[in-house]
């Protein structure tokens, strides 16, 4: 399987960037450029690993079908929805809708390499 | 003593905790956000491509769905009257997971296939049973004070 190695990067990158997030949380402070440049980094990773697995799809190594696509996709959305949330205020609790994202991210990340496997 | 006037026209400070979608209330939304999309896409997969294997299962699944949509939306401020439609939903959540929850563990069979409300949420870290909580206590705390 060629994208596991890029999967355990997403899981822990997403997981880290939540931990930074919560520094920020905890000093008050809003998502600034090098926050959200981070975030665009990850949300590219989620783009190569949606091309990657549907590349694979496509080559026709099993079938794990229209969850596997599905989940691929979805995460695609977290992270600009969150951000876009998490933009229109300015307070903690706007902050720390970004924690929620990232750990959503990690959580369908994983979920996709579980249904990965099992396929 | 308040003055007659200042009773009529609210502070920017009570008006301010009265809504539901600002502060940790983005934090809630985002939550609810989070399930609504879950929910959906889960029962989206379920009615497309094995509709008849458990029909009473994926039923629950799509009004499970809609349920936290509405819930979104509600906390969010989108329609309306957000603050009734947020109430109903998280009601009906509450109902809805206590009841598919004790259903399912007293009988596992009864559903054939989970739902997100299977054994009180279980396969999602039991947070859709610690979520409507939340949601009706941010509800009261937010509530508008006459």
């Amino acid at each position: 399987m060629v994208i596991d190695p890029l999967q355990t990067v997403l899981i822990v990158a997403s997981l880290v960037l939540a931990l930074v997030t919560g520094v920020y949380v905890a000093l008050d402070r809003s998502p600034d450029r090098v926050l959200v440049a981070l975030l665009a980094l990850l949300e590219a990773g989620l783009v190569v690993q949606a091309v990657v697995g549907i590349g694979q799809l496509i080559g026709g190594s099993g079938d794990p079908g229209i969850t596997f696509v599905g989940y691929l996709l979805a995460v695609l959305v977290i992270l600009p929805l969150g951000l876009l949330w998490s933009l229109g205020e300015r307070s903690r609790g706007a902050t720390a809708v970004l924690i929620v994202a990232l750990l959503t991210v990690a959580f369908l990340v994983l979920r996709l390499e579980q249904i990965h496997a099992a396929a | 003593m308040p003055q007659p006037d200042a009773a009529r026209t609210p502070a920017p400070g009570r008006s301010g905790r009265s809504s539901t979608s600002t502060g940790l209330g983005r934090v809630l939304v985002a939550t609810y956000a989070v399930f609504a999309l879950a929910a959906t896409a889960r029962s989206l997969v379920q009615l497309l491509t094995k509709a008849s294997e458990a029909p009473l299962a994926y039923t629950l699944s799509a009004l499970a769905a809609v349920v936290y949509v509405l819930a979104t939306l509600g906390l969010a401020e989108v329609g309306p009257r957000p603050r009734t439609m947020a109430w109903a939903a998280v009601g009906f959540e509450l109902v809805g997971v206590l009841t598919v929850g004790t259903l399912t563990v007293l009988d596992p069979e009864l559903f054939p296939d989970a739902t997100v409300w299977s054994a009180y949420g279980q396969g999602y870290g039991y947070l859709p049973l610690v979520l409507p909580f939340l949601g009706i206590a941010w509800l009261v705390h937010t509530r508008p004070r006459d």
